[in-house]
């Protein structure tokens, strides 16, 4: 178990290079560490038998089993409930923040993406993904074929963040231009107005999307570990702040706390899952976090 | 507030240092790209404000950091002006209880005449005047009285047998100018008999007292002084059971003295003698005391000199004087040589030893060592021996027996030791060391005995052999001796090697100088130690001495070999001149008495018993009256008053007082290094 976490560890992760590998790690690193899955997939495969009943349609029967034992039975299928995922990944220049200098939260949010697409489209789910900053600043369609996810994987590899963030209004943006309701997966840090990224989310919740929102964020922007005197400066706006950060470690978390507790109240009253990953822990979470809102979904 | 060392203050200007610092350092921090700078902001201001409050903080810090250490350099003084009514009236007065103010005319005496003074003066001063009063005899001083405790103190001064000390007197003065109340008005009252002696003391005072105003009055008789005393004595000898005294008595008054002198030992023995002495006449009286069997044996004999009654004073009319008898006895010294010429020079330094009075009878008989018989052991009773010859091997028998019988026996080592009678000697136990192979090589002598404590050895030729520059004297060579284990190694060559040995055999001695007679003990016999030496060998000299001291004096009593019982002890217990017991230290070879306590006697009170008589100091009971103008010569030199004081110099300033801030600004200080680092980095969080 401890051997296939190792592949869900962003710092093990950014060292493979290859978003190919890396997805494939990930993916498959989950998988084997689980225990006899809950999780049998979305496809049209054989589920079990049943006796026959007045009013069961013939096609279903299974005449094999008939001709052996003169009994008839309903042959039972998990019916395939094919959907469209849209991966909406943050590619601001914030998301560039490295606190440890190893993983950043635009790598982190990468590999969770390109796992995603992974495991998406192995089951066959049709699956976008949408870079963005002040705008879309790439949009790859949604398609469910394997060849789909090399696509997919590029657009990660050779993504570079930048610009400021303007998430509402692209959360707005597409919501207005996607046609088919689906999931959609936004890994950003959430570094904009809260009410305008909520009113972003709720316009796509009123168009009957499910909103998955991976809130990505660095350790040290969590807990503020730094020690000395420091000058900030701010990635997108270029703003800088000199401060002993001992000094102002304890507000700062208070804030932060509030900021996110706040974050969490708006989604789970939005019905909107939310899942908060410090780049410094392993990927499951957020696998875990999708593939049970996919299960609720059944 | 003004500064003794002006100069320091351009020591301040390095606070430029500190403020041109802090004018171009900046701050050292590091670049750090941040994402969530609008969390941080609250707290932006804060931080930055706390770190301007710190970098402010330190450098005012800092900068009164050097600006007191400047300052401290500067010795800064602070003027503190005086309102009149804050000063007091301080009345200091030193009051003369001195023998010689015993004396009486025939009315009251001048210590009577001296208190009704005093309590005149005191009556007449303010009743919020304090008085500091000191007795001119103890040095004792009595302050910050009130009028009443004063009024007490001055009646309960009484008459101390010693002279003035007017040095404490004036010390405490001095120090009482110095002191927080040196603004308030000092008035000085001096009441004495003004002795010549008094007088002197004044005359020799170096540096003179600030004080306000001085009174003195001289406490004299107008009749004409009747006085004579007994201003010395001394042992001439002791013969025929009879000591001679030699006493000066001194007529210090303008009338004639027929009196009667008498010294005293025991209950009955006394010896009077009538004398006679016009005015300011001093003669030397000799007086001869039978002492008796007294004189026979080792002892000191306490005898007391007076004067028969007839003056005004009677405290000065017995003298005490300790005789130190050390017992009579005849010494035969029997120098044996192989040649005259080998002897001469020790013969010779004997012979002046046997003239001095270190012995009572040194009889000297001098025998070529071949010829030395039994007969001349029998009549010795130190036997010297040039060398160890054949004859000494022979003789060893009779030597042991002489020696065990007390005798002392003082064997010089030559180049040429007959080895055989050498081990004769040794086995025998004679021989305080055995003499082994011969150094021919030129060495020198220790300056000092290294045990001149040693049973059988004079500590005091030993302690005059140290005065001589014996460590010039240049041996030939000398024997590698082995020493006996019983032996005692008295003297050294500076090389290391043994120069003098002792032995104690039954009741005798036994000693080894390890030099040769031509060419060491020659050397020591022409040296200026000759005498000196010859005594340190030939034993404890037995010569009459004093154990008499004056009151001021320190008294340090000698011990000889009778007394050293007192030997290995620390500590012993004596009874001073007013009865009291006290403990007197054993230092080497003296006994060291830390307060006598009055004139008389002191005594050890363990055996065996050791007198020394206390007495008055030459000249404290001189009456002679003080000439007027001279005593205001001397008291206008001793007490500078009003335009006449220097009051830089004195130290004392009137209307104004001068305050050292030195302390305040080192406290400051103190506490400033102490905050500096604390506020640095109690700051930084």
């Amino acid at each position: 178990m401890r051997q296939n976490r190792k592949y869900l560890d962003p710092a093990f992760l950014s060292k493979l290079g290859n978003m190919d590998l890396v997805a494939r790690c990930a993916v498959e690193g989950f998988f084997a560490g689980l225990h006899p899955s809950p999780f049998h997939g979305f496809s049209v495969e054989y589920s079990d038998h049943r006796e026959y009943h007045a009013g069961d349609e013939l096609k279903f029967v299974d005449w094999k089993v008939f001709g052996r034992s003169d009994k008839l039975y309903i042959k039972q299928f998990q019916q395939e409930t094919n959907t469209t995922a849209y991966i909406l990944l943050d590619s601001s220049k914030s998301m560039s923040f490295a606190g440890d200098g190893t993983v950043s939260k635009m790598d982190y949010g990468s590999y969770l993406a390109a796992a995603l697409s992974y495991l998406m489209l192995s089951q066959s789910d049709s699956t976008a993904l949408i870079l963005f900053a002040e705008r879309v600043m790439k949009h790859i369609p949604p398609r469910s074929r394997r060849t789909h996810l090399n696509i997919i994987l590029t657009a990660l590899q050779y993504n570079r963040p930048a610009g400021q963030t303007n998430l509402a209004g692209v959360l707005h943006t597409i919501a207005e231009t996607t046609k088919r309701r689906g999931i959609v997966i936004l890994i950003s840090d959430l570094l904009d107005d809260e009410a305008d990224i909520f009113q972003g989310l709720a316009h796509l919740k009123f168009l009957k999307h499910d909103v998955i929102v991976f809130h990505t964020m660095d350790h040290q922007e969590l807990n503020l570990d730094y020690e000395g005197l420091i000058q900030f400066e701010d990635l997108e706006t270029k703003a800088r702040m000199r401060a002993f950060p001992q000094s102002l470690r304890e507000g700062y978390r208070k804030r932060v706390s509030e900021f996110l507790d706040n974050i969490e109240k708006t989604a789970g009253n939005s019905g909107i899952d939310y899942c908060l990953l410090d780049t410094s822990e392993p990927l499951d979470r957020a696998l875990i976090a999708y593939l049970a809102k996919r299960k609720r979904m059944m | 507030m003004s500064f003794t060392e002006w100069i320091f203050l351009l020591g301040g200007l390095a606070v430029a240092g500190p403020v041109i610092a802090h004018l171009l350092a900046k701050p050292r921090f590091r670049r750090l790209p941040f994402t969530m700078l609008r969390f941080l902001r609250t707290g932006q201001v804060e931080s930055r404000s706390r770190r301007k409050l710190r970098d402010l903080l330190i450098l005012l810090l800092r900068c009164a950091i050097i600006v007191l250490i400047a300052m401290l350099f500067a010795r800064p003084l602070l003027h503190i002006r005086l309102k009149p009514s804050e000063s007091r009236s301080v009345h200091c007065l030193g009051l003369d209880n001195s023998m010689s103010m015993a004396y009486s005319d025939g009315s009251d005496s001048y210590f009577d005449k001296l208190v009704d003074s005093a309590v005149d003066y005191i009556r007449s001063a303010r009743d919020d005047a304090m008085f500091n009063i000191c007795a001119l005899a103890s040095g004792d001083w009595m302050q910050g009285l009130g009028k009443e405790q004063a009024l007490a103190e001055v009646r309960a001064l009484k008459v101390e047998p010693g002279g003035t000390n007017v040095s404490d007197f004036l010390s405490g003065l001095s120090r009482a100018g110095r002191a927080e109340h040196s603004s308030d008005n000092v008035s000085v009252l001096v009441l004495s008999d003004f002795t010549p002696n008094t007088l002197r003391q004044f005359v020799n005072v170096a540096e003179p007292a600030a004080v306000h105003k001085i009174d003195y009055e001289p406490i004299v008789s107008s009749k004409p002084v009747n006085n004579a005393a007994i201003a010395g004595a001394q042992v001439i000898g002791l013969a025929d059971g009879k000591l001679t005294i030699n006493v000066a008595v001194v007529n210090y008054g303008l009338l004639r003295q027929n009196r009667r002198l008498t010294a005293k030992t025991g209950a009955n023995r006394s010896a009077p003698v009538d004398i006679n002495l016009s005015a300011n006449q001093r003669n030397v009286f000799q007086v001869q005391l039978d002492v008796g069997a007294a004189g026979r044996q080792s002892s000191v004999l306490p005898v007391e000199l007076s004067l028969s009654d007839g003056d005004g004073l009677s405290g000065d009319d017995t003298f005490y004087l300790a005789v130190s008898i050390p017992g009579h006895e005849d010494i035969n010294v029997l120098l044996a040589g192989e040649g005259g010429n080998r002897m001469f020079l020790l013969k010779t330094a004997t012979d002046t030893l046997s003239r001095t009075s270190s012995y009572d009878a040194l009889r000297i008989k001098q025998v070529s060592m071949s010829e030395l018989a039994v007969s001349d052991l029998d009549w010795a009773d130190v036997v010297v021996c040039s060398a160890i010859t054949d004859r000494l091997g022979d003789l060893a028998l009779d030597i042991e027996s002489f020696v065990r019988a007390g005798g002392r026996f003082v064997c010089f080592v030559t180049e040429a030791v007959a080895p055989e009678a050498a081990r004769q000697l040794w086995q025998r136990d004679i021989l305080a060391a055995l003499p082994g192979k011969y150094i021919s090589k030129r060495m020198y002598i220790q300056p000092k005995p290294c045990d001149s404590r040693a049973p059988g050895v004079d500590h005091i030729a030993a302690r005059s052999l140290s005065n001589y520059r014996i460590d010039k004297v240049l041996l030939k060579g000398c024997f590698e001796c082995e020493p006996h284990p019983e032996a005692r190694l008295l003297w050294q060559l500076q090389n290391g090697f043994g120069l003098v040995y002792l032995k104690s055999l039954g009741s005798g001695t036994s000693i080894l100088v390890n030099t040769s007679v031509d060419d060491s003990l020659g050397s020591l016999t022409k040296s200026n130690a000759s005498v000196a030496f010859c005594r340190y060998l030939l034993g404890e000299s037995h010569q009459l001495d004093e154990y008499c001291f004056t009151r001021d004096e320190r008294i340090v009593l000698p011990m000889s070999g009778r007394d050293q019982a007192f030997a290995g002890q620390e500590q012993v217990w004596v009874e001073t001149c007013n009865g009291a017991h006290r403990r007197a230290v054993v230092a080497e070879s003296s006994l060291l008495v830390p307060d006598p306590a009055g004139i008389g006697w002191i005594k050890t009170l363990s055996k065996p018993t050791i007198y020394a008589g206390i007495n008055l100091p030459q000249g404290e009971t001189d009456m002679t009256k003080p000439v007027a103008a001279e005593l205001a010569g001397v008291m206008s030199r001793v007490f500078a008053t009003g335009a006449e004081s220097d009051v830089t110099e004195a130290g004392v300033v009137r209307d104004k007082k001068n305050r050292p801030l030195w302390k305040i600004f080192a406290w400051i200080l103190i506490l400033l290094l102490l905050a500096e680092p604390a506020v640095a980095n109690r700051l930084k969080r």
